[in-house]
């Protein structure tokens, strides 16, 4: 998984990376954008009208003020890609009938009993209708997971669906909200899918969900176009979100009904059920957390102009530099951010590109261990003072050392690169923002 | 349950076919001088009926069937074979147009029989040794109580008995889907608690076995995530104090690209010894077969067919290759 993000964030750089952005270089990220999500199990029919979306949004629409082109197209990438699963945080509000659905071993049962969880969070009474009495054991199992949570179950003794339903129906008049359990199936199998075509008539749901693993494969869209046309489906659970599975089919159950993730299952515990962020979902499905923080970046990242200037100008003292730092460590790992910046990652030296999180937690305690006036001219650090810091900081001299060269090869870096440029308005404002991004 | 790889295949081969050698071209141009017939004429007839790829072209061939293969879900390392292969078989080769079809089959067939092709192991031998223990490992949700049944009815028709351990002891109501299955098939299942290590459940069945004379100790284990290290170090556990005779994955053949993660890492954590796709009814994609077998080469016991307990079928390589081309 970690490839696709590696991947992906290869080709944005490249598009960052250009000079010009042309029809070309779009053309090559969509390609390769197609690929990653074919990867990733979405459907085939999605992947060709993102890409189109894509192409058409980075032609047509007019830049917006204060990006580059480079950054537009980046933008748009990863817009249409939200977009694409759903604008917000989705949970549930408190439903009356709520009814589970999917194929086999997708999780039904125990995904039940995490709804109970959550509604029980939030204030809700909710009760149990069983309705599988075809694997062994499943009412079984659902009654476990109603006596662990303390809430009432109903199960058919004489094994009729419908009967549970109606008879659960009537007994669970005063909860406020039932969760209604159903057996996997095929949802192409005749018997197996009238039988949930009656349940789904006799119990009038409010809401259907559509339990889909996240390792499903291209399956996905088929079944559930097809549980779409039995009981219409109101929105989609992803369960198993814990494994290296990317979800993808869950996206195509989406496209093939026009619902909504609502919720995401992340472990085999009840109270593992999290509320669906679109964001976090694209992250985890392209394993591109870096782009997200790089998003961000583009959008914060006007570093102060004056800031960039004195910088530029050569003054860049250890206090920038740990600025640099705080803010390297909020965006998170560093990995895969260093190559998204153009020409940073060449400009720099290459153990500064290689520095660890580790090893950057220890610059900031050095940094945080020196006065201001060694903050400001690190050039007056000498032995008695290295040895001082060391011990305030709780590393060893030979850290403190290893700070300061890295200090004044970044240091010469930005000379070279403000030096050359010529220091008109944008490019100024261009080059401290990748400064800011990178570092 | 093959019918859309099938399907997807033969598209990939036309494709093939006509991007190697397109159509318009058939006609056979005039020769002008008649001194020159005999040589010239030789050259473009060779032209048109031979057909030489270049390595450039077939990956300009290959953007387009790649996607062809994915939604069948054939992993993407699995097409990297194929495309291997295909490279081998055509870039450089002079190939007469009017077999040009037939060749590119010809190429797709052997590749997919060696993909499919995966080492097989004597079951009937194994099965010799008294008490033979297998047990069952697998992602959340992919089958394993269901085949572990299937595989007791398959043993009973072999006239071999067996005992069921019920080695997941997390799954509420787990140990009541085996006790339900053992009723119906009249096969005794070993237990303990809820919680309970299923090592030591394990390594009572087999006890238990040895004791009663029973052939076969099928042992179930709890669902787990590959990625959850706690779990795999438990199964690591149960590998070590039983010593398995066979570590069954078993395997939802409705899975998409992920399969190829699931069983790499349940092979590097214990070491699995053979395979079982199950649902492969509901899944007409059939790519999720060639991709396992592919990836894992490792020999494949059964398939999965439907819900009841005959639904079991033993893997057929080459059947699945003529099936698909």
């Amino acid at each position: 998984m970690l490839d696709f993000g590696k991947k992906i964030t290869e080709l944005i750089s490249k598009a960052l990376g250009r000079s010009t952005v042309d029809r070309e270089t779009v053309e090559s990220i969509i390609k390769g954008l197609q690929r990653i999500l074919l990867q990733s199990d979405v459907d085939v029919k999605l992947v060709y009208e993102l890409s189109n979306k894509i192409r058409d949004r980075c032609f047509k629409e007019k830049v917006q003020e204060g990006l580059t082109l480079r950054e537009h197209v980046t933008k748009v990438i990863y817009e249409e890609l939200v977009n694409l699963l759903g604008r917000e945080k989705a949970g549930l509000k408190a439903k009356n009938r709520i009814m589970l659905l999917g194929l086999y071993g997708v999780g039904k049962t125990t995904t039940c009993g995490k709804l109970v969880k959550y509604f029980q969070k939030h204030g809700s009474k909710p009760a149990l209708i069983a309705c599988d009495y075809h694997r062994p054991a499943a009412t079984e199992q659902l009654r476990q997971i109603a006596e662990k949570l303390n809430v009432p179950i109903h199960i058919d003794e004489s094994k009729n669906p419908f009967n549970a339903v109606e008879n659960g129906l009537k007994r669970f008049a005063k909860n406020d909200v039932i969760i209604i359990d159903t057996a996997g199936r095929d949802a192409l199998d005749k018997e197996l899918s009238d039988e949930l075509k009656k349940i789904g008539k006799i119990a009038k749901p409010d809401e259907v969900l559509l339990v889909i693993p996240a390792d499903l494969g291209r399956t996905a869209g088929q079944q559930a176009a097809e549980f779409n046309k039995l009981v219409g489906i109101t929105g989609v659970i992803v369960t198993k979100m814990d494994g290296t599975a990317k979800g993808g089919a869950a996206l195509s159950s989406c496209y093939a009904t026009g619902a909504n993730v609502k919720f995401i299952g992340v472990g085999e515990k009840l109270e593992q059920l999290e509320e669906y962020d679109p964001v976090r979902f694209v992250s985890r499905m392209l394993g591109m957390g870096d782009l997200e923080a790089l998003m961000e970046k583009v959008k914060e990242a006007e570093l102060d102009e004056d800031d960039a200037k004195r910088i530029m100008s050569g003054k860049f003292t250890l206090k920038d530099f740990y600025d640099q730092i705080a803010g390297i460590q909020k965006m998170g790992p560093l990995s895969g951010i260093v190559e998204m910046i153009p020409g940073f990652s060449s400009a720099l030296p290459e153990d500064l590109v290689n520095i660890q999180e580790a090893k950057l937690k220890k610059f900031k305690y050095i940094i945080d261990s020196m006065t201001e006036q060694e903050r400001n001219e690190p050039e007056i650090v000498n032995s008695s003072r290295i040895k001082r810091i060391a011990k305030g900081a709780g590393v060893s001299e030979k850290d403190v050392r290893e700070l300061l060269k890295q200090y004044d090869l970044t240091k010469k870096v930005i000379k070279k690169v403000g030096g050359t440029a010529s220091i008109k308005r944008g490019q100024l404002a261009k080059l401290a923002k990748k400064f800011g991004l990178k570092f | 349950m093959f019918d859309f790889l099938k399907k997807k295949l033969n598209e990939v081969v036309k494709k093939v076919t006509d991007k190697v050698a397109p159509k318009e071209k058939e006609k056979k141009p005039k020769p002008k001088k008649e001194e020159k017939k005999e040589t010239f004429t030789t050259k473009i007839v060779k032209a048109f009926t031979e057909i030489n790829v270049s390595p450039e072209k077939v990956d300009e061939i290959f953007q387009e069937i790649e996607i062809d293969l994915l939604e069948a879900d054939v992993a993407v390392e699995a097409i990297d074979k194929i495309k291997e292969d295909l490279k081998k078989e055509i870039v450089g080769k002079s190939i007469k147009k009017s077999e040009l079809e037939k060749h590119i089959k010809n190429v797709f067939k052997k590749t997919l029989n060696e993909m499919l092709d995966v080492p097989k192991i004597d079951l009937m031998k194994k099965l010799e040794k008294k008490p033979t223990l297998f047990v069952f490992l697998g992602f959340n949700g992919s089958g394993k109580t269901t085949t572990m049944a299937k595989i007791a009815y398959w043993l009973q028709s072999k006239k071999l008995s067996c005992v069921f351990a019920a080695g997941d002891s997390f799954r509420a109501a787990s140990i009541e889907q085996l006790e339900e299955h053992g009723k119906k098939l009249n096969v005794n299942v070993i237990k303990h608690q809820y919680g309970a290590d299923p090592a030591a459940v394990i390594f009572d069945a087999v006890k238990y076995a040895q004791a009663k004379k029973i052939d076969v100790v099928l042992a179930d284990t709890a669902g787990r995530t590959h990625t959850n290290k706690n779990l795999m170090d438990q199964l690591e556990k149960i590998v070590r104090v039983n010593k398995p005779d066979l570590k069954i994955l078993v395997i939802d053949s409705m899975t998409g690209n992920d399969i190829i993660n699931q069983c790499r890492m349940f092979d590097q954590a214990v070491g699995v010894d053979a395979l079982v796709l199950t649902k492969t009814d509901v899944s007409n994609k059939g790519g999720s077969i060639l991709s396992a077998a592919y990836v894992l080469k490792k020999p494949i016991l059964f398939l999965g067919t439907g819900q009841s307990y005959k639904d079991l079928h033993e893997y057929n390589p080459k059947e699945i290759a003529e099936k698909l081309i």
